[in-house]
């Protein structure tokens, strides 16, 4: 990125000048002895079998400040469970993997089940919530910092600047929010660009200026699946298991933490991922599903501050978003003409079309069932109904790996 | 010849004789057994209905007992592991009723000292489970009273707590099954003793000052008092 400008109510640490790598990991491996950083990484066995993961592991062998990696695997069989393993023996710091599918962790499951704690389905959002017990029950980390497993253009760079206003202890952050463009030969990231800035630019429009809008319009990318964190954070938080995982997690940190004490940092000048299908005509799967989620997380945290929703708001939202999201695809164009991208206008304006029926089924399923959308307990209240539970899940995780 | 056949009938005439006296008693202990395994596994499936309708494995996450087992690496669900445990209990029974109706002198004497051993073995594990729940009880009020005075190793002392509590109970049950009690006893009173008699040495020199200032203000006072009758 190549300004300076600071965005709403958050800071904003830009790229500047030419940051030496190798002068931010020295900094960090000292600082890292005072604040030890864990990595939590939620991954798929199919992503063992990617472009992206054999990079990751070759970068992350380099690494040096971190004191653990927490891997957490899902979707693997006992021996893809060790072939895994085996995959990350490169690395040096202690890593440890997290065996969805195994019999101690679906003990741990039935456990939490048993004892009325819902953790809801498979996916990120249950991973890193797993991921955070096993840090907090081992007590080695202070910081956690969280990203996927698909990233191909990886570098140990992004970490470094991830984790760095976090570890840095001069700087008193809580929660540091990655931000990259993601533009290869045209411009991707539709939710974030099409979706989510107009909606919420929209919402404001209706009623009026709002702390937590305020605070989502701040982030460059609120959908970035990159995050670091104090430990403990993520004693606290409740997270979504469902698609609204990056939302909810914002609207966790918004409740808890003073936005002050919150940042957002470039970690990198492109950066390439498995991209999801619009699956515009199936609103359970793709980014309708994605939207409708996002979508929910966002009325639920508005009507959870005093904001109070009808059916003729939701009438005058989706006209104001439709407004405000063909406006962008206009500033999109501009922005993809001057710098030489492809730029498919029909098929963006299908995809604000799209979302659009999205928003509208994501109204329709919170007036039906305003307290519906997914949040997985704290691990503070995990711990005071189950006082043994960080135990059974570290022995759980450690014998896994032994 | 005669003879020669006689040779060989007549042991064989005794086997079968020895056999014929001894089928009824297996016949009796395998008997036993079968009913033994048929019970034991109604037993079971009783005692799971009432231990899931009691929610025994949710106050097991709670009172810690899962924990237990967990660090124990066993993973079953509790009251899956309560039901086995009485299943092979009740084997066990029904195998040694079984052994004893073969009338085996030797096999008797097992039997009775089994069964004799048996209300030990169940106060034990009393002991150990009620004194490990008793445990982590008191471990976490001294830990609650210790955090909100300040006291900054309050987990230390809990858990310093927590582990002489559990010496305590581990002492109580092995005194309990009869394994090696003098030995048994004599350890936990010199561990005990010992730790008591270490805190009494260090409050004793670290109030040296204190008790010196303490009596010097008595003896300070009784002079006062002195002085005043004195005045009078």
């Amino acid at each position: 990125m190549g300004d300076f400008y600071q965005t709403g109510v958050i800071t904003t640490l830009h790229s500047l000048g030419k940051p030496s790598l190798e002068r931010l990991e020295t900094e960090l491996r000292q600082f890292s002895s005072v604040r030890p950083v864990a990595l939590v990484l939620p991954a798929l066995y199919s992503e063992f079998e990617g472009p992206a993961m054999p990079k990751i592991v070759e970068e992350l062998a380099k690494v040096k400040y971190l004191k653990e990696i927490v891997l957490v695997l899902d979707k693997a069989s006992e021996k893809e469970f060790r072939k895994a393993k085996e995959f990350m023996s490169p690395i040096t710091c202690d890593v440890k993997i997290v065996h969805n599918d195994g019999k101690r962790i679906g003990e741990i499951y039935d456990t939490l089940t048993r004892n009325g704690l819902d953790v809801g389905q498979r996916g990120k959002g249950r991973s890193a919530w797993l991921a955070y017990g096993y840090v907090i029950g081992r007590g080695q980390s202070d910081v956690i910092a969280l990203h996927d497993c698909d990233i191909v253009t990886y570098s140990r760079e992004m970490l470094a600047r991830l984790c760095y206003p976090i570890v840095n202890p001069n700087l008193d952050y809580v929660f540091c929010k990655g931000f990259y463009s993601r533009v290869t030969d045209r411009l991707h990231g539709r939710v974030t660009r099409l979706m989510m800035t107009p909606l919420v630019r929209s919402v404001q429009q209706l009623i009026g200026p709002h702390r937590f809008l305020l605070f989502l319009d701040s982030f460059r990318y609120p959908l970035a699946g990159e995050f670091c964190m104090i430990t403990d954070m993520a004693r606290v938080n409740r997270i979504p298991w469902d698609w609204g995982l990056e939302v909810g997690s914002l609207a966790e940190v918004y409740r808890n933490y003073s936005p002050r004490r919150v940042c957002q940092v470039d970690i990198a000048m492109t950066y390439e991922h498995k991209h999801q299908a619009l699956s515009a005509e199936d609103p359970d799967k793709g980014l309708m599903k994605m939207t409708i989620d996002i979508c929910k997380s966002i009325f639920r945290t508005l009507a959870s501050e005093g904001t109070t929703f009808s059916d003729g708001f939701f009438k005058s939202l989706a006209v104001t978003y439709l407004r405000n999201a063909e406006d962008t695809i206009t500033k999109y164009e501009a922005d993809a003409a001057i710098n030489g991208l492809v730029f498919d206008r029909h098929e963006e304006a299908k995809a604000v079309e799209a979302f659009t029926r999205g928003i509208g089924m994501a109204a329709q399923a919170f007036m039906e069932n305003p307290m519906g959308t997914p949040l997985i307990p704290n691990w503070s209240r995990v711990t005071s109904a189950i006082p043994g539970i960080l135990d059974m899940l570290k022995k759980a995780v450690d014998e896994d790996n032994k | 010849m005669d003879d020669f056949l006689q040779l060989i009938l007549e042991p064989m005439k005794e086997v079968f004789s020895k056999f014929k006296e001894f089928t009824p008693n297996i016949l009796a202990a395998m008997t036993i057994l079968l009913v033994g395994i048929l019970v034991a596994r109604i037993m079971k499936a009783v005692l799971l209905r009432f231990l899931r309708a009691i929610k025994f494995d949710s106050w097991s996450d709670r009172m810690g007992l899962t924990v237990v087992m967990r660090k124990g690496d066993l993973w079953a669900k509790p009251s899956i592991a309560v039901g086995s445990i009485v299943f092979w209990l009740l084997l066990i029974v029904s195998l040694l009723t079984g052994l004893s109706a073969l009338k085996i002198h030797a096999i008797d004497n097992l039997v009775a000292l089994f069964f004799l051993y048996l209300p030990r073995a169940f106060s034990a594990v009393l002991i150990l489970v009620f004194g490990y729940i008793i445990a982590g009880f008191i471990g976490r009020a001294v830990l609650i009273r210790a955090v909100n005075s300040g006291y900054h190793y309050a987990k230390l002392l809990a858990e310093a707590v927590r582990l002489l509590l559990t010496v305590l109970i581990l002492a109580m049950a092995l005194e309990q099954l009869r394994v090696a009690p003098g030995i048994v006893v004599a350890a936990f009173s010199i561990i005990f003793g010992g730790i008591v008699l270490a805190l009494a040495v260090s409050f004793g020199v670290g109030g040296i000052d204190a008790a010196r200032r303490m009596i010097e203000k008595k003896e300070e006072e009784r002079g006062e008092d002195k002085k005043d009758i004195e005045h009078i």
